[in-house]
C-alpha cells in the first residue's frame, strides 16, 4: 500500500480478487459492462461552504489530498458510491432493516427485508434487491437471499462464499435475507455470545448499512 | 442509480510493443560482470550448461551457456562402452530439434555447416517475450583478440523463419550496426557468420569455426575442445565460452527484451446530471438522510476518487484510483480513461 503521486492526475487500475477469479474461470463472466464511481476516503466535513475566501476555496481541503492506491479486495473498495439523483434532493437514500442491532438466540430464525428510504420519491424495496455480507458465516446455519429469481442472481448466491483465514464471509443477494443462528455449541467455547457484522448494500441506490449481529447461547 | 452502462465505443483495445533492458536491472540494458555458481557447476546440470549471473546473488540469473556436438565430443561419455553419447550430443540433438525441427538437418552459419556450436540461452523471466532485434552487443575475447557481435536484423533484406521463429545471422558489429571492414556482410573470412540469433526463443547459437579463426580472418582464436566422448573427462567447452564472455578487459553483454502488452482502454464518462450525490456517511447528516449542508440540496458537490468496473451481475472486476479527487457537480462532466493491461 502506498500513496499515489498527485502532482498530475493519473489513474491506477488493477483487477480485483474477484476479477482475477472470474478471468481464470474463463466462462464469460469477466465482461465489463458497467461502471460506478465512489468517493472512498473523502470526508465531506472538510468541505467548507463558508470559507472566507469564497466558493473557489470551499473544497480546498479535499481537492489536494493524496489518495491511497487501490485495494484488490473488492469488499474493501467502492464502499461509498456516488449516485444519480434529481437536483433538489434533500435526503439521501438510506437503508432501514428495522434493527440497529440484531440479536438472535442460538437456533432461532430471522427474516430481514431491507427497505430503502428517500429513494425515487418514497420508501421502497429496490427492484434489483440487496447484497448482504456476513463477516463470519459460521455463526449462521442458514444465510440465504430470496426474492430475486434470475439465473445471474442464483449463480451469485451459489458461488459467492469467500474464505478469509479460518473465518468465512459470505454474500447473498435478495429482497429478503433469511438468517438462522447456529446450533453448534463448540463455536461458543466459554463465551455466552458470538458476534459478527452484516453489511447490506442496495444494488440500485448504492445505499449501505452495517448492522452488528449477536448470537446468544442457549444453556 | 449507482451504475451506468458502458457503450461499445467506450472500449478500445490496443497492443503495444514494449522494450526494456533484458537483464535483472531492466533500466540498464548492459551487464559487465559475470558469475557462475560452483554448486550448479559441480552438479549434474553442470555437465550440460552453466548458469551465468550478473552478481553474486542467485536472483540475478541472466542466461545459461552450453555446448553441443553432434558426435558427443568435448564432454565425457555417459557409458565408456558407447561412444558418441554424452551431454554435448544430447545438447546438440536438443537444439537441433528445437531450432531445425529435422533430425537430419545441420546447423548452417551463412554457407558453412557445423557439427558443433555454443549456445547462449536467456533466462525466461528476463526476455519477457523475445529479444528485441538489433539491440544485441556481445563482446567475446579469445587468445587472438576481442570481437563484438550483433545481429544483422537491421540490414537483412528479408526475414528468414525456421522452427524457432525468426532467424538472423550473428555478425561482427554493435547494437545492430554491422562492421564491414573484413566482409561487407559482417561475416568471418571463409567460416561463415558468427552464429544464429533466434529472438523468439531468446537464444544465440555461436559458430565455433568462425570464432576459432585467427584475428586476420575475423576470429579470436577460440577453439572448442573436440576430445572424443570416450576420453573426455569433463565439459571444458562450457568454461571456454564462459571465459570468453567474462574476460576481465571490458566484458560486456547488451540486449533488450521485447513484449507485446495488450491494453484494454475503458472510457468512463459521467455526465453533468449524474453522480452528483454520495452515499458517503460524511455526506449525510443525521439518521434520516439529510444532506450535510443545505447548499448540497440544489448545488451538491462530490469528489470522485475511485472508478469501479462491473459485470452484469454487479461483481466488481477491476478498480481504478485517481491520484487526486476529481470534483463533480451539475456543471461538470468528466472523462476518465482506465487502462487495463493483460
Amino acid at each position: 500500500m502506498g500513496y499515489l503521486n498527485n502532482s498530475v492526475v493519473t489513474v491506477d487500475a488493477i483487477l480485483t480478487t474477484k476479477g482475477r477469479e472470474l478471468l481464470a474461470k474463463n466462462d464469460g463472466t469477466f465482461r465489463i459492462t458497467q461502471f460506478a464511481l465512489a468517493d472512498d476516503e473523502i470526508d465531506y466535513t472538510l468541505y467548507n461552504p463558508s470559507h472566507p475566501s469564497g466558493s473557489a476555496y470551499y473544497g480546498q481541503a479535499i481537492e489536494n489530498m493524496p489518495l491511497l492506491e487501490a485495494f484488490p479486495d473488492e469488499t474493501q473498495i467502492m464502499k461509498y458510491k456516488l449516485t444519480t439523483l434529481p437536483r433538489g434532493t434533500a435526503k439521501m437514500p438510506i437503508l432501514d432493516v428495522g434493527y440497529t442491532n440484531i440479536v438472535i438466540k442460538q437456533g432461532a430464525s430471522l427474516a430481514i427485508t431491507p427497505q430503502t428510504l428517500n429513494y425515487l420519491g418514497g420508501n421502497q424495496n429496490e427492484s434489483s434487491g440487496y447484497t448482504a455480507t456476513i463477516s463470519d458465516v459460521r455463526l449462521l446455519s442458514t444465510f440465504e437471499g430470496v426474492g430475486i429469481d434470475s439465473a445471474q442472481t442464483n449463480a451469485l448466491n451459489v458461488n459467492s462464499t469467500t474464505t478469509l483465514g479460518t473465518n468465512v464471509s459470505a454474500t447473498v443477494v435478495g429482497t429478503t435475507i433469511n438468517l438462522r443462528a447456529t446450533t453448534v455449541n463448540t463455536l461458543f467455547g466459554s463465551n455466552t455470545a458470538l458476534y459478527a457484522t452484516m453489511t447490506i448494500v442496495g444494488r440500485d441506490s448504492g445505499a449501505r448499512l452495517q448492522v452488528p449481529i449477536t448470537i446468544t447461547k442457549v444453556s | 442509480m449507482s451504475f451506468n452502462r458502458l457503450e461499445a465505443d467506450d472500449f478500445v483495445v490496443s497492443a503495444d510493443s514494449i522494450t526494456a533492458g533484458i537483464f535483472t536491472d531492466s533500466q540498464i540494458p548492459e551487464i559487465t560482470t559475470f558469475f557462475t555458481s560452483s554448486t550448479q557447476r559441480t552438479s549434474n546440470s553442470g555437465d550440460y550448461y552453466l548458469n551465468v549471473f550478473s552478481n553474486a546473488a542467485t536472483s540475478s540469473l541472466e542466461f545459461a551457456v552450453t555446448y553441443g556436438n553432434e558426435l558427443g565430443s568435448g564432454s565425457a561419455a555417459y557409458n565408456l562402452d558407447v561412444d558418441g553419447k554424452s551431454p554435448s550430443s544430447t545438447v546438440y540433438g536438443q537444439y537441433r530439434t528445437l531450432v531445425l525441427g529435422d533430425e537430419n538437418a545441420d546447423f548452417t552459419f551463412g554457407s558453412i555447416t557445423s557439427s558443433d556450436f555454443w549456445a547462449v540461452s536467456m533466462e525466461r523471466s528476463r526476455y519477457k517475450e523475445s529479444i528485441f532485434p538489433g539491440s544485441t552487443t556481445l563482446l567475446l575475447r579469445g587468445p587472438d583478440g576481442v570481437i563484438s557481435l550483433t545481429d544483422n536484423s537491421q540490414v537483412a533484406s528479408s526475414v528468414v523463419f525456421n522452427d524457432a521463429g525468426r532467424v538472423f545471422q550473428l555478425v561482427s558489429g554493435s547494437a545492430g550496426t554491422v562492421f564491414t571492414t573484413l566482409e561487407s556482410n559482417g561475416y568471418s573470412i571463409d567460416s561463415g557468420s558468427y552464429g544464429l540469433f533466434l529472438p523468439d526463443i531468446a537464444t544465440y547459437i555461436l559458430n565455433p569455426r568462425a570464432l576459432s579463426n585467427d584475428e586476420a580472418d575475423g576470429g579470436i582464436g577460440l577453439d572448442a575442445t573436440l576430445t572424443s566422448a570416450l576420453t573426455a573427462t569433463d565439459s571444458p567447452n562450457l568454461n571456454t565460452i564462459f571465459t570468453a564472455i567474462t574476460h576481465s578487459n571490458a566484458s560486456s553483454f547488451t540486449a533488450n527484451s521485447e513484449e507485446t502488452i495488450t491494453s484494454d482502454f475503458v472510457f468512463v464518462r459521467p455526465r453533468s446530471s449524474q453522480f452528483n450525490y454520495s452515499e458517503n456517511p460524511s455526506f449525510i447528516s443525521g439518521s434520516t438522510g439529510e444532506v450535510l449542508y443545505p447548499s448540497f440540496i440544489n448545488a451538491p458537490t462530490t469528489y470522485i476518487t475511485t472508478v469501479g468496473l462491473y459485470n452484469d451481475t454487479n461483481e466488481l472486476l477491476a478498480v481504478a484510483k485517481l491520484s487526486k479527487p476529481l470534483e463533480k457537480d451539475f456543471t461538470k462532466e468528466a472523462l476518465v480513461r482506465v487502462k487495463l493491461d493483460f
